[in-house]
């Protein structure tokens, strides 16, 4: 066992951890944040994908024990955050989701590019999302609501971070 | 009336949406018991062997698991009334023999994940290798170790389907068109894979399975079997399920060990599997050979099919239905939308040492769609017709419905060719044309194809018997239960999975009874709750469910009625439900008043009628054999010829599935649909090597469709309400599937044209493209684009 400390959704966190745990384990089991979700376990489908000290990461291929020192944002984590709120405003109105398993993980993706001012063409939101694989969608809908959400976040008040 | 905002025809935002949105659902892997233990199996590494010995480490009895240690499992059997087919029985935990790579052999639990697999790597099989049986059309007939013993052959079942006169038609013919084309094996990849928690309820005296499952009915019903418990021992819950797509709608060994580990032990058992059991162990799905002879006369009428179809079956049949129905599906379907009079066609069902096969999103149809619609591009092609006048020459007429194919789908109504226009105006077709004849700037190669098709859906009793199914999903069931309050549960036997039911269902209770869709609860997925019901499969749920959702509204509105007359002081026939309220012709009164005076105050009761306000009732459509849904797709694509590559620039729809409770669910029903196609069309596939091993067992090898390679999907909509179902609703969960891979290999034999190449199996990988191009310039060096 290895003791990490880190943040959580804004709580400071002490544990012991077993080296081969993968980030997204430790927060599913026993941190109980269930909101990230396991895919592929290989890096591919991105239904794993969190924030670590800011910047989108898969989890599953992600160590707890390499996460010494760092904050983790997670999809239960975003609280009244400006972007999150049209992000899922934009995905309840053009309805894309159908089982949610991949919604979480693009939710979050979609708020790091509209963050980076990278969804400003259906083309450039495409791309972005090349790392989350959704399999109910067909991501028409998904690409239309990550497009009208940008234009809501610049529009509304500036995100809070 | 009920509000047009909530009720039919709406585009009512999703109930379910809220919970997911906040990584709040709830999917078995995320529900927590404690002291439970993690399973991994162990697994063959061998597609074909017999289990000479099964050596466990000595320190770990009751941690390791086979089926000597489990015997009240009983082998899994699939029953048909099917003649000439074989059913072979499957232990859950390999006993004698594994026939193919993933056949679980051990249970081995640990307090992770990660520790059962440790355990797992510790336990060792000797194993004696015999030769696998890979590829179906060469070992059909028999091969040197057959997947079964005992069997002469590796067939699990042969049929001939004939109508009309086939010689005939090859003798008045013009034209005859031969192709093979293949279909590969594929799998269908829900996001979240199989996943089981199950443990001992003391208190109620029962085993409880949570399971990721379409079926969770049905489910129970096999674990009472295969276990030889009274189902009133056992309750299955599906909570919220990460996509199905028809993989889920069958019984698997996982489920049957973990229940009876549930019997055996005292703490919760989970097992959670990851992708690559999934891709090496969860249904497989397509895997389709086909030989077609098409007789047509100059005008591009097709006179006549003559059809061979081989589907590798894997090595077992998956309960209830087995292996038969892909064979047969594709069998029937084959003749299409096409008024295509004699037809002779073999289907054979082949056991090879390979995952079985089951269904997955349009199950035999995406192959026979392929295989008819490449052969009318090709009559169209011989004749020098644009196929889409030869599509609609073939199609079955308006004027000609209801009729039944020479394939035995009886099409209830719509207007076939009217698709196919529809279409064609989509991608602006002359358009296209002009632009495909200036040429591309950076040298790629534009086509345009379509496909067309009949999609049978919601089909009850009469088509489950005659295919010989010894389970027979003919209905669907739903009690609606008002409470106290007035508000109202809607508990019903389908199981929802992105498919919007909990929100689309509240929309017919709404329509029937007024109360706001934001009062009404609807409750699926769980044995206790809700009466029997199929679950969410076959396009089955809103039509079928739908039905029977309306019947059971209606029930407790005339119960409200009469409670209502009576407190208004009318007659019965003086008042009606609507908008929440019963209304007299002095007066109304609110369903909440009604509510209360059924439950807490019934002295104020009519005479004669009884407290609650709770019904039950069943809904078979009027018709037995399905209501078709029907579309044209179209697409676009840019071949570059030296790379192979295919890029889809445009991509249209154009359907009719009758009446559209939720249009916004039914687009993203199709749109979903469509992209899973195209997955099937350019990405997805399993292939196996000589020794029976797959060779994609990561979603690094196994590529499936991403935003970025995609264009948006165009809908456009005709509208021909189903005359047998409750509002005219017909079944449309699966089409978006069946067409992709004709539409896109047709577009792509268009952009292909010049060249002479085309590509007559999926996916159309550029390795493919790239082969069938050096084979067109083999035969014919002369021409180049």
């Amino acid at each position: 066992m290895t003791a990490i400390r880190l943040t959580i959704n804004g709580t400071q966190i002490a544990d012991d951890v077993p080296a081969r745990l993968s980030l997204a384990d430790y927060l599913r089991e026993p941190r109980n944040l269930t909101g990230t979700h396991l895919g592929c376990e290989h890096g591919v489908c991105g239904a794993c994908t969190i924030l670590v000290d800011g910047e989108p990461v898969r989890s599953c291929l992600t160590l707890a024990v390499a996460c010494d020192g760092c904050q983790v944002r997670t999809i239960e984590g975003f609280g009244s955050d400006p972007v999150m709120t049209a992000l899922r405003e934009a995905f309840h109105r053009r309805h894309g989701l159908q089982c949610g398993f991949c919604t979480p993980a693009m939710l979050i993706t979609a708020h790091d590019l509209i963050r980076r001012g990278r969804a400003a063409s259906e083309t450039e939101i495409r791309l972005g999302l090349a790392g989350n694989i959704c399999r109910c969608t067909g991501y028409t809908n998904i690409v239309a609501a990550i497009a009208e959400a940008a234009v809501a976040a610049a529009k509304g008040p500036p995100d809070a971070e | 009336m009920p509000n047009e905002a909530w009720g039919i025809g709406a585009s009512l935002l999703r109930r379910e949406d809220e919970r997911h949105l906040h990584g709040r659902g709830e999917f078995v892997p995320d529900i927590k018991l404690p002291g439970t233990r993690e399973v991994a199996f162990v697994r063959s590494p061998h597609a074909h062997a017999r289990i000479r010995g099964i050596n466990v480490p000595s320190d770990a009895a009751r941690r390791v698991f086979t089926a000597a240690d489990l015997p009240r499992i009983k082998p899994i059997r699939v029953e048909t009334q099917a003649p000439g087919t074989k059913a072979p029985l499957w232990p859950p935990l390999a006993t004698d023999k594994v026939r193919y790579v993933g056949d679980a052999i051990a249970a081995c639990l640990a307090p992770t994940r990660a520790e059962a697999e440790d355990l797992a790597a510790l336990v060792s099989v000797d194993y004696e290798v015999l030769d696998a049986v890979v590829a179906a059309p060469r070992d059909m007939r028999g091969s040197r170790h057959p997947v079964h013993d005992g069997w002469g052959d590796n067939l699990f079942s042969e049929r001939v389907f004939e109508s009309g006169d086939i010689d005939a038609a090859a003798g008045a013919a013009d034209i005859t068109i031969q192709r093979e084309y293949r279909m590969n094996r594929q799998s269908g990849a829900p996001l979240e894979g199989r996943a089981v928690l199950a443990y001992r309820d003391w208190r109620l005296d029962e085993i409880v399975v949570y399971a990721s499952t379409q079926t969770p009915h049905t489910l129970r019903v096999a674990l009472g079997e295969f276990l030889g418990l009274d189902l009133r021992r056992l309750r299955v819950v599906a909570p919220d399920v990460g996509g199905g797509f028809g993989p889920k709608a069958r019984l698997y060994p996982e489920e049957i060990v973990l229940a009876a580990l549930a019997l055996e032990l005292d703490h919760p058992i989970r097992w959670v599997e990851d992708r690559t059991e999934h891709l090496l162990t969860a249904a497989h799905t397509r895997d389709h050979h086909y030989k077609i002879t098409a007789y047509a006369d100059r005008e591009g009428r097709i006179l006549g099919l003559d059809a061979e179809i081989i589907v590798d079956a894997g090595a077992y049949g998956l309960w209830p239905q087995g292996p038969y129905q892909e064979a047969a599906m594709a069998a029937r379907n084959l003749p299409g939308p096409y008024a295509i009079t004699n037809y002779r066609c073999r289907a054979s069902t082949v056991a090879t040492n390979k995952a079985p096969l089951g269904p997955y999103r349009g199950v035999g149809r995406p192959g026979a769609c392929f295989a008819i619609e490449r052969t009318i591009d090709e009559v169209a092609r011989a004749l020098g017709r644009d196929p889409v006048d030869v599509r609609e020459l073939n199609m079955v007429r308006p004027e000609q419905m209801p009729f039944t194919t020479v394939g035995g789908m009886r099409f209830d109504n719509g207007d076939y060719p009217q698709s196919v226009r529809l279409c064609a105006q989509l991608l602006d077709l002359p358009e296209l044309r002009t632009r495909q004849r200036q040429g591309e700037s950076d040298g790629r190669l534009i086509g345009t194809g379509f496909a067309s098709f009949a999609e049978q859906t919601a089909h009850g009793a009469a088509e489950f018997v005659a295919r010989g199914a010894a389970i027979v999903p003919g209905f669907e069931s739903c009690t609606a239960r008002i409470l106290p309050d007035g508000s109202l549960v809607l508990m019903v036997g389908i199981q929802s999975h992105g498919q919007g039911l909990e929100t689309a269902l509240a929309q017919i209770a709404h329509h029937e009874l007024g109360i706001d869709p934001v009062r009404i609860a609807v409750r699926h997925g769980d044995t206790e709750s809700t009466a029997f019901g199929f679950g969410t499969f076959a396009s089955r749920s809103m039509v079928m469910s739908g039905g029977a959702v309306a019947r059971a509204s209606r029930l407790l509105r005339d119960k409200l009625c009469q409670i209502g007359a009576h407190l208004l002081q009318c007659e019965v026939t003086a008042v009606r439900c609507a908008d929440g309220v019963v209304q007299g012709p002095q007066g109304s009164v609110t369903i909440a008043e009604i509510a209360k005076i059924a439950h807490l105050r019934m002295d104020g009761l009519p005479p004669g009628v009884d407290p609650l306000l709770d019904a039950t009732a069943t809904y078979e459509p009027g018709i037995g054999t399905g209501v078709f849904s029907y579309a044209t797709h179209g697409a676009v694509v840019a071949v570059d010829a030296e790379t192979g590559s295919v890029e889809l620039l445009d991509y249209a729809v154009a359907e009719d599935c009758g009446t559209m409770v939720n249009p916004m669910i039914v687009e993203g029903q199709i749109r979903g649909g469509v992209v899973q196609g195209i997955g099937t069309a350019l990405y997805e596939e399993i292939p196996y090597d000589d020794h029976g091993q797959p060779l994609a067992g990561t979603l690094a090898d196994y590529l499936l469709p991403g935003a970025a390679e995609l264009p948006a999907i165009k809908i456009g909509h005709l509208h021909t309400p189903a005359i047998a179902t409750e509002y005219g609703m017909k079944g449309m969960g699966e089409g978006g599937a069946v067409a992709p891979p004709a539409a896109i290999a047709n577009a792509v034999r268009d952009a292909l044209a010049a060249i002479g190449a085309e590509v007559n199996e999926t996916p159309i990988t550029p390795r493919r493209v790239v082969a069938a191009i050096k084979k067109a310039r083999e035969r014919s060096p002369q021409v180049r684009p």
